[in-house]
This record gives structure tokens, sequence and C-alpha cells, in this order.
């Protein structure tokens, strides 16, 4: 039965033993980096003085700002060319362009801000469609279809990754191989290694918001998830890789796997919030609290032992919807319904919407989330279920439907429905996509006729996580 | 390859090469391919096998070239996904269809809109296991559309029987036959006994049917105990080493 004592281990994995030392290791060199990152800003901001506008180096500190939130239509355009300009000059050039990234995170902000511009741009295009009353920019956007299209995004990104050979260098390090070696002569400079390399957790967050969740993990086939992986030097990257990885695992009602991406990111999360410095933990901040949303609903579709202080967090923030979610029922789909809606990425649309047909363009936040809850709907009585049989060894059917003032039939669909939902894929190594078929519940049941046979596993009492936690707490 | 043991019909052994190249490089990026796949699908649906992964790369292609859809393949794509209840393979494929066709609008006149409207509705029943519904929604006379939308997938309703069946053996050992019949949308009681006892194996006796143990409906009782083991105290005694030396 080790499945099932897998199952029912506690989120944060305990075998894990090297993992606390890489942990603490990581912490300090994103202190280190927190600490020195002003300096390095003074640094460049004086290097961009020094030099002429149209200097290369300062385009590609520019690449990296975020565009202003209140940006006009023109200048989102425009920024769209400074990115095409800017990706052409560095794919298209003859041979590697010797540049260097300004700095560690360059490359990780200009791919985020790319694709965050790119989000905020269809979206943006979306509502001037729906709402139908701006046909002066409804105009501009309908005569530039291929302005931020989603073929030019994923072209960009794509070829960011084959241009540095970035899959071939990570597959080499995988093996324990020297990965200069296959990297090439784009893959072995820095600013092609950086951007190929980002531009994989790119990809993944593309796909997710299109809706093409199984891709968006498929996509991280190279980058192993730990402590040494690169994007993890990145505070950034290292939280958006797990939400995009959490948030596709769980639509794949991979629950169990979700709950360990969240768990991870946001304990590390709170070991590192000390020295945050605002700006930064604001945007965190709002992350965090999405990511907990997350954790509720999984929670509430797997019921599991959480961390101690992802429980209180949870409890802190959401607690009321917690126990609602738990409650199941009827009662608790709207409450899904808001939880997913805080906690979903802006998810948006591959093609241009219909700006003839106003009423035509559906939030595609609605269509996801209207295929999610029909899952929602199909589970809501397990719980219910779940703490009826917990109390019986045998129970009869009839009279477990006369409880629930439910007709027979009803019941046993209900049965079979939460019986069939407590097996699961779940990770175990390889690919993200991997796993194995587990059973995830301590509550089995088997019909005989009408009569449930019900048992449950007894647990016996964690106590090593809890010891070490507190020996550490003691002695740190 | 643990792959063929993940989700059902995701990574299934009959995938030619070809489709492998185009599914797991960038011409699945490529609007041509789409004829490639539009024929494999085409073939599922004639030898009885699931390629869902596959088919994901065709609807992509769809979801970004709306020019090219044709409405039968999203449809049979759909219906193929439905044969892997339960399984998040019907929800994943309807995810890439563009909203106008999973959640139309009010006004929507499409008739793919419609078409997959009915199949969200047939489909809910499979992963709500209220088959004896799923039956009669899809036997429903006054609708001939649903017999149109599973006209291309062989042996549809046989598939959906056999895996009903499937699942009711992870959970029952015995069963009456009048509820088994209603699940497998059989018509008679030598229609059931006939189907349990030669495509199950199983055995009816004075009307009800005897499923045989496995490790799924057995229930069995287990006690979890918690595995401690040398290492996971390693940090705590090579912090204590480090101290005291």
């Amino acid at each position: 039965m080790s499945a099932f004592q897998q199952g029912m281990a506690p989120v944060r994995a305990m075998g894990d033993v090297d993992s606390d030392v890489e942990e603490e290791a990581l912490v300090a060199d994103y202190k280190e980096q927190v600490q020195y990152g002003d300096e390095d800003l003074g640094e460049l901001d004086q290097a961009a003085l020094a030099q002429a506008a149209d200097d290369l180096q300062a385009r590609l500190v520019q690449a990296a700002q975020p565009l202003d939130f209140q940006a006009t239509l023109e200048t989102k355009f425009q920024s769209y060319d400074n990115y095409c300009s800017l990706f052409h000059y560095i794919l298209n050039s003859e041979g590697p362009v010797e540049l260097e990234p300004p700095s560690y995170y360059w490359a990780w902000d200009v791919i985020d801000e790319f694709i965050y511009q790119f989000n905020t741009f269809s979206t943006y295009r979306a509502r001037i469609a729906r709402q139908g009353n701006n046909e002066e920019e409804a105009q501009i956007l309908r005569e530039a279809p291929n302005t931020w299209g989603c073929y030019s995004v994923l072209n960009v990104l794509y070829s960011l990754i084959q241009k540095s050979q970035i899959t071939e260098q990570l597959a080499a390090m995988k093996r324990n191989e020297d990965p200069t070696l296959v990297a090439g002569p784009y893959g072995s400079k820095n600013l092609y290694r950086m951007l190929g390399y980002f531009s994989i957790i790119g990809l993944l967050r593309v796909h997710c918001l299109l809706g093409d969740f199984s891709l968006a993990l498929k996509t991280l086939d190279d980058i192993e998830l730990n402590k040494k992986a690169m994007f993890a030097r990145v505070m950034a990257a290292h939280f958006t890789t797990y939400y995009y990885v959490g948030f596709s695992y769980m639509m794949m009602r991979r629950y169990a796997d979700a709950l360990r991406m969240f768990s991870h990111i946001l304990i590390y999360v709170s070991r590192t919030k000390n020295f945050q410095k605002n700006a930064q933990y604001d945007s965190i901040t709002k992350k965090n609290d999405q990511m907990l949303a997350l954790i509720a609903i999984c929670v509430a579709f797997h019921p599991t032992r959480l961390d101690d202080t992802i429980h209180t967090a949870l409890r802190e923030k959401y607690g009321e919807q917690l126990l609602k979610l738990q409650r199941g029922g009827p009662e608790s789909l709207p409450v899904f319904e808001e939880l997913f809606k805080i906690a979903c990425p802006k998810f948006i649309s591959p093609v241009p919407p219909n700006f003839d047909q106003p009423e035509s363009n559906i939030d595609p936040m609605d269509h996801h989330l209207s295929i999610f809850m029909e899952e929602v709907k199909t589970n809501m009585f397990s719980p219910i279920i779940r703490s009826y049989l917990r109390l019986y060894t045998t129970m009869d059917l009839r009279k477990l439907a006369g409880f629930l003032d439910v007709k027979p039939d009803e019941l046993r669909a209900m049965l079979l429905v939460n019986k069939q939902r407590t097996k699961q894929v779940r990770w175990t190594e390889g690919g993200l996509l991997e796993g194995e078929w587990v059973n995830t519940s301590d509550l089995d049941y088997a019909l005989q006729g009408d009569l449930i046979h019900i048992s449950e596993a007894k647990m016996g009492r964690k106590l090593v996580d809890w010891y070490l936690r507190n020996l550490s707490r003691t002695y740190a | 390859m643990a792959s063929s043991l993940n989700m059902n019909g995701e990574d299934p052994i009959e995938r030619p090469d070809q489709i492998r190249g185009i599914i797991g490089g960038l011409e699945r990026y490529n609007p041509q391919a789409a004829e490639v796949l539009e024929a494999y699908l085409a073939q599922q649906c004639e030898e009885k096998f699931c390629d869902c992964n596959a088919n994901r790369a065709l609807l992509k292609l769809y979801q970004l070239n709306p020019d090219r859809i044709k409405d039968e393949v999203v449809t049979n794509v759909l219906v193929k996904c439905m044969t892997q209840f339960p399984s998040p393979q019907f929800d994943l494929a309807l995810h890439l269809l563009s909203p106008a066709h999973s959640n139309p609008g009010p006004n929507s006149s499409s008739d793919l809109a419609e078409a997959v409207g009915k199949l969200r509705a047939l489909n809910a029943h499979l992963e709500g296991a209220n088959y004896a519904q799923f039956w009669a929604t899809l036997d429903n006379d006054n609708d001939d559309i649903y017999a149109d939308l599973t006209t291309d997938i062989q042996g549809f309703e046989e598939i959906i029987r056999v895996r009903i069946a499937q699942l009711v053996s992870q959970s029952f050992r015995e069963v009456s036959v009048s509820v088994l019949e209603s699940w497998l949308g059989l018509n008679s009681e030598e229609e059931v006994t006939k189907f349990a006892t030669e495509t199950c194996g199983w055995k009816v006796e004075g009307g009800v049917v005897q499923i045989p143990k496995n490790a799924e409906n057995e229930a069995k009782k287990t006690e979890i105990r918690e595995d401690v083991t040398v290492d996971m105290f390693s940090r705590v005694i090579k912090r204590s080493w480090e101290e005291t030396a």
C-alpha cells in the first residue's frame, strides 16, 4: 500500500532532505540580490545617461521597463514595434550580437514585460470590441489584426528557445554533462542563453493564458523544478513558474500536484518576505493571495493535510470560504466561482475579436470558468457523502439516501463519482505531465448490492515533520 | 515510459511517428498539419483508439486559424474525448474551443455551438455517473442530433458500455440486474446477462450480478504509519555536529 501512504503524506515532501539546505542557500542568495539590487540599478542609470539615447544597451534596458498603465493605443503599438525590432536584431543579425544583458534578471524582465503587454493588449482589444462604443479605436484595432498577434508572440519565444539551443543545454545538464558543448555560437552567450531559458517559462504562461494547460506543462519538460533551477535565482520568475504550473495542474484535475506547487512557493515566500522591497512585495502579496485561493479550491477537491504555515494563512485569508467549500452542496458553488475569478490568470483569446458583433465576444474567463464549474458541480456532494460514510463500517444505501433526502439512484451516482475521483494521476519523477495513478483518499468503500462496506485507513500520528520543524525553530 | 499510464487516451501506442513529429515540434503550428491530424482523427474513429493529445494539437490549430474549423471534426474530437470518462480529456478539449462555440451568447445561431452544447450535456451525465440519463438522452427519439454527432465514431455505444462496466467493477461486488440494465442502456434481463457473462466474464445468479474481487472493490482496511529514516534527521545531526566541532 505504498501508493496509499504517499497519498497521505503531508504536502511538503519529507524525503527531500537536501531541500532545506538548498533553500537556505537560496534565501541567502536572494537576500544578497535585494540588498545590492539598488546599487546595480544606480550604476545602470548612470551608464545609460552617459551614453547616447539610441545606444543598444539603453534599448535593452528600455525593453524591460513596464509600460505605463494608462498608455495610449498608439504607445502600445509603438511598444510592439520596439519589441519586434529588438528581437529581430537579436535573432536575425549575422551571427550572435555582442551584447551583455544589463543584469541577471534583465532577461526575465524583458520576457515578462513582453508577455504582460501581449496579455493586456489582448484584453483591452477584446473589451473595446465587447463594449462596441469606441468606434475610433475599434477601427484602428480592426486594421491591425497582427499587432500583438498570437503567432508573432509565439514565434519570438520559440525562436529564442531554438537560437539559444537551451533545450539541448538543459538536457545536457540533466545528464550531468557540460552544457557549453552543445550551446552553439548563440547559446554560449549569456544574452541568448538567458532569453532562451526565460522564453520557456514565457511559453508556459502563454499556453496557460490560451487555455492549453497540458501543453503548458509539456513546455517545461526540460526544466527541473528544484531550487537549483536557473529561474529560482530570480524571485519573480520562481514565483510565476509555480503559479502557472500549479494552475495548469489544477485544471487537469491533478490537485495533489497543484497543492505541492502552491505550497512549495508559498513557504518559500513566507521565508523571504521580511526582506522584500515594497513595490515588488505588493505584486507578490497579490499573487500570494491568489494562490491561497487556489489552495482552498484544491483542498476542497482533495482533502489533505497542509503545511502549518499555509493552513494558518489560508484560514486568515479565506477561512469562511474554505468552510463553505469543504461543506459542499449547491451553497458552495458561488464560493468556487468567486475564488476562481480572484485567482485565475487573465485568460485571452488567440484571435482578434469580432468588432461588428459586440455581443458575440465572450470573455474567455467566463468560458474557462464554466468548464471548470462543470467539474465542481459533478463533485459537489462528495464532501457530504464522505462525512456520512466516515461514521459507519457498513451502511444500507436506501437508509443513507433517506438521510440525505435523495433517491437511491442519485446516491449511487454520487458514490460512484466520489470513488472515481479519489484516484488521481500524481507526479513521481520525470516531466511534469508524467505520473502514476494513486489512491488519494483514506476513505474507501465498495458496494454489495445496496450494502455499502466502508473502510477508513487509520492514521498513525505523523511526528517527524513536526519534530524537525520545532527543532529548527528552537535552534535557529 | 510512464506516460502511457498517464491520463486515459493521452498517448496511445498506436500513434505513428509522423504524428509524434508534428505534435512534438513546431510543425504543430503549421496550418497545413491540420489535414494530417484530421486524417489521423478519422483513423482513430475507425480503429477505436483515442489520441487526445494529438487531437488537442488539431483543436489548437483551429484555435489559431478559425477559418480552418470543420464542425464535424470538432464534434468528433469531443465525442472521442467523451469515451475516456471519467477524465479531464473532454474539458481540456473544450478549453481550446472558442468561447463563441462552447459558451455562445443568447443570440447565437451557430450549428457548432448547438452541437457542442448537446455534447456537453451528454458528457456531464457520464462524468456525474448518471449513466441511465446518458442513455435516455442519447436515445431520445425526438432528437436525432445525437445519432448524427456520434455516427462517425465506430462502436461508440459499445465503447461506452464497456467503460461503464469497468467502472462498475471498481466499486461493486454485487449489483442487481435491473440497476445494471439501466446503466448499460440495455433493454432486457437477457441482454444484461449476455453482456455480463460474455463481455465481462461475470456471473449472474437470481437477478444479481456477481463481480469478481479486484484491488478496487475490496475496500480493505489499512493502517498508515509513518516511515522514519535516519536521513530525515541528517540536517539536525549535521548541525549538532557542526556546533560542537
